[in-house]
């Protein structure tokens, strides 16, 4: 029993420290990456580390309160427990209990804990993001509900490992005619999830100076930039596992995360910035019909 | 024993007369406290009987009716949800209220709840009914005429709706109490003694009568003038338990004739119909009041709309006809009645100290009230589905519910509902609590402390049956009579998934340890001051307040133009102005003050009257 609860721990601290860096990791790929598409040369690949470093050894941080200052611990924290309850490749963590449901609410917790942040700045370029964030949401939650939905009533059940396993045996989710559907939709969906275009909307560097991030400086950021880091490779190992078939190892699971994450990149690279409104009318037209074929067929 | 239904009923009112007539300070608070407080204790002495002995009940003979109360497992869990939200209420009102009014009607209303809950025959049930119509309308009555009308007017249309169901029952039937009319329509699904047009006919008044009270679309339209001009106090009472007596009604057509309507409206693609049209109603409320609330200017208002929506979540529920979507949706009332109740004393405390109800007006408070911003906060962690809270907990079973209950579409409009549920609650947070404080409420104090003990009662309870979900659906498991969700305290297991709320808290305090092990590695902050904050090279003045609280949702108004031309309020009100004009006419035509003109209408009457055959 003992030896058991000191392999859980181990695993739990070496898949953080792994998720972490691999985020980051992601991160510089999405900037090379985007770089190359423009003919750019780009920073290399392990710029993001070098600035979070340098972020966190400033000598001095300002402070709008204790929210402002809670607000990204709560993000990076809630980011932390969603990725704990993910299965990845074979390490299975604390995703024996892990629900599809309570993931998919987990994988917002973190937005929440930034917006709480931005808020309690009283930036008005930060509430304009929290704005913008939260429509996306509004905008994005049916497509994402129905994909989710499709999913859940192809294979029978919410659990994340019983997903994984069932892929195992029957195929990949893809595979299914009407799961494609569904991984389209969820694919549009995870173009925001991720903040990327055509729905960069939340940051929109050129409009609102990076929005609800504006005002972060120092430690609070580089907090910030180590949840996105954790949220993305977290999201991107939700992806794999809901609609590729899970991974047998870190190595698959790599290659698969990669893979999704390069769709996202040439999607963001030549599409432009909707606006809010042009985004919520989208979502609700394209993606809502695709995903309630999807659901139909599935049901 | 057998004064314990009365005396949990009737306690109340008694406090509620004793407040009006010794109307002084100290004296009505403490009646009425302990008013409130009475049934919630005698609720829970009476709970270890019910369970080792059944359901009690208690009959009196009045003029040959013989009116029965019966506390079973299903009343226990309604009227002690009401007593905890009338508790609390109670404490706000401490703070709130200054007069015996207020006390004598909120506390009536109380006991009619209870007694709506407890009533176990038609009689009591619609007397009890209306005498909490009446007294949550006299509260509305003392703030607004109009909104009070508009109340009034769809209460008496559901009254007059449930009145004729009742008597179409009464007569095929012979009887009021609830066994032997679900007895008597389980037995009609072989004799066949009422037709299936009557069948459905006393259902769609019931679905009238209820669906009034509960607020579900499109008779919702009384909720959002009837909740925000009132004592926000008592608003925690009526949206958090007074509502939930329509929600009861719903729940209560099952027992009473759901293998009836089974039979006479069939299923739907393996639906029951019946069912499935309660659970669209509830989609439909969800969606429609979600965005409303988003949409609002008013903190009132948004709470209000946000109420009509979250009961939407409660007869989707039990519309799914699933026991899963029962349990999902009696822990829904639940939770909603501790965090609307919670949410209607923060917005009483806001009120009571800065005396502004707009958007535009509030700001910066978090660091004038941070005890109420605290209780606000879990309010909305709740309200938005964050894991380790009830909200999430109820919120979780319904969606395992619709999704396995193979209603897809259903299950879409939850998560289109729960993603504008995020919405107007961190809009509410940034408008009020946030940002730049407008300058008239530089003086403005916590809120003073029977209000905090109201709120913190809420509050915990939002905390501990969200990590301990399990004390409630083992109620549930008990109530529903069959185990329908497994597990212990702190995990639930549905035949498809599982949510183990202590691991996720534990998990979170763990995530929050490294984040804030990180965050005090880093240099001290220095403190700074809202106004310094970056603008593009403009400096930020005190005079300028760049806060954005009007039309915060500008965007997704814009992009609903379409749909928000139509309103069902706009419809009714010209209705009723098409009406008024109409009677105008009427009495301008015939009462025109000419004696001859009154002279044929009274022999045109008897002319016809002779016609009939009456004289």
């Amino acid at each position: 029993m003992i030896n058991a609860n000191w392999k859980i721990i181990i695993e739990t601290i070496g898949m953080l420290i792994y998720a972490t860096f691999m985020g980051f990791i992601f991160m510089g790929i999405e900037r090379k990456v985007m770089a190359r598409i423009q003919r750019r040369i780009g920073p290399p690949i392990y710029q993001p580390i070098i600035d979070t470093l340098k972020l966190l050894g400033k000598k001095e941080s300002v402070s709008h309160g204790f929210i402002y200052d809670f607000g990204p611990v709560f993000a990076l924290g809630a980011s932390i427990t969603a990725l704990l309850f993910i299965p990845i490749a074979n390490f299975q963590l604390f995703s024996s209990n892990a629900d599809l449901i309570v993931v998919a609410y987990l994988l917002e917790v973190p937005m929440l804990g930034i917006m709480l942040g931005a808020m309690s700045s009283g930036n008005p370029f930060s509430a304009l993001g929290v704005q913008r964030g939260l429509l996306t949401m509004v905008a994005m939650q049916l497509p994402y509900g129905l994909a989710i939905i499709a999913l859940v009533q192809h294979w029978g059940t919410f659990k994340l490992s019983e997903i994984v396993a069932l892929q195992q045996v029957h195929g990949w989710s893809i595979t299914v005619p009407a799961l494609i559907l569904a991984l389209i939709v969820f694919d549009i969906v995870f173009q925001a999830m991720l903040g990327l275009e055509p729905f960069d909307i939340v940051t929109a560097p050129a409009e609102i100076s990076m929005g609800p991030m504006v005002e972060y400086g120092g430690k609070h950021a580089a907090l910030l930039f180590t949840q996105h880091a954790v949220q993305l490779f977290a999201e991107t190992t939700f992806f794999t596992v809901l609609f590729l078939g899970g991974a047998s190892n870190l190595l698959e699971l790599l290659i698969k995360q990669i893979a999704v994450l390069f769709i996202a990149i040439f999607v963001a690279s030549i599409y432009p910035r909707f606006t809010v409104d042009q985004a919520a009318k989208f979502f609700w037209k394209w993606p809502t019909i695709i995903g309630i074929i999807a659901v139909l067929l599935t049901m | 024993m057998n004064m314990m239904i009365p005396l949990i009923l009737f306690t109340p009112l008694i406090a509620g007369v004793l407040t009006w007539v010794l109307n002084f300070r100290g004296v009505r608070e403490l009646i009425g406290t302990l008013g409130a407080l009475t049934p919630l204790v005698l609720l829970a002495k009476i709970y270890p009987t019910l369970m080792s002995d059944g359901p009690i009940t208690y009959t009196i003979t009045v003029s040959g009716f013989a009116i029965t109360f019966r506390l079973g497992t299903l009343n226990w869990y309604f009227a002690t949800i009401a007593s905890l939200v009338g508790v609390a209420m109670a404490f706000g009102m401490i703070s709130t209220s200054r007069n015996g009014y207020d006390w004598l009607f909120a506390l009536m209303s109380y006991t009619g709840v209870l007694g709506v809950f407890l009533s176990w025959d038609f009689i009591s049930f619609f007397l009890l009914w209306e005498l909490m119509t009446f007294a949550s309308f006299m509260m509305v009555l003392k703030r607004s005429r109009h909104e009070s009308l508009k109340y009034f007017v769809l209460s008496v249309i559901g009254a007059y709706s449930m009145l004729l169901a009742i008597s179409i029952l009464y007569a095929k039937t012979g009887a009021l109490d609830f066994t032997t009319i679900g007895r008597y329509l389980y037995a009609n699904v072989m004799l066949g003694s009422m037709g299936r047009g009557e069948i459905i006919l006393v259902f769609v008044l019931f679905l009238t009568a209820f669906g009034v009270k509960a607020g579900a679309f499109p008779l919702h339209v009384w909720a959002p003038g009837a909740y925000s001009e009132n004592d926000q106090s008592y608003t925690a009472f009526f949206s958090g338990a007074l509502s939930k007596a329509g929600v009861y009604g719903f729940l209560l057509l099952y027992p009473l004739m759901g293998t009836e309507l089974y039979y006479a409206l069939g299923t739907f693609h393996n639906h029951l119909t019946f069912a499935y049209i309660i659970s669209w109603i509830g989609a439909v409320t969800v969606v429609v009041a979600s965005f409303l609330a988003v949409l609002q200017e008013d903190m009132r208002k948004l709470f209000a709309y946000s109420s009509v929506g979250q009961v939407g979540y409660i007869l989707l529920a039990f519309g799914l006809g699933t026991s899963l979507g029962l349990a999902g949706g009696l822990f829904h009332v639940l939770s909603h009645a501790i965090f609307k109740g919670l949410f209607w004393l923060v917005t009483a405390a806001i009120i009571l100290q800065t005396g502004k109800t707009r958007f535009e007006d509030l700001g910066g408070l978090a660091e004038k009230m941070p005890i109420t911003f605290a209780m606000a906060l879990i309010a909305v962690l709740s309200l938005a589905g964050i894991p380790p809270m009830a909200g999430f907990a109820s919120k979780w079973l319904i969606y395992e519910a619709a999704i396995s209950a193979h209603m897809p579409l259903v299950a879409g409009a939850i998560f289109l509902g729960s993603g504008l549920a995020f919405a107007y609650v961190v809009r509410f947070l940034y408008a009020v609590w946030f940002g730049q404080r407008p300058s008239d409420l530089e003086n403005v104090k916590e809120a003073p402390l029977p209000l905090i003990i109201g709120m913190a009662i809420l509050a915990i309870l939002n905390v501990v049956f969200g990590i301990a979900p399990g004390l409630v659906t083992k109620y549930i498991n008990v109530l529903l009579g069959n185990p329908v969700i497994a597990g212990n305290y702190y995990k639930l297991v549905t035949p498809t998934g599982t949510y183990n709320a202590l691991s996720v808290t534990l998990i979170l305090i763990v995530g929050l340890a490294i984040a804030g092990l990180i965050y005090l590695y880093g240099a001290n902050a220095r403190r700074i001051p809202v106004t310094d904050t970056y603008q593009s090279g403009n400096p930020v003045t005190d005079e300028f307040n760049l806060s954005m609280r009007r039309n915060f949702y500008r965007p997704l108004a814009e992009a609903l133009g379409f749909w928000l031309r139509y309103s069902f309020d706009r419809f009714y009100e010209r209705l009723a102005s098409i009406g008024e004009d109409f009677g105008d006419w009427l009495r301008k035509g015939f009462y025109n003050g000419n004696v001859q003109a009154y002279a044929w209408y009274l022999t045109i009457v008897l002319i016809i009257l002779a016609l009939w055959g009456v004289l």
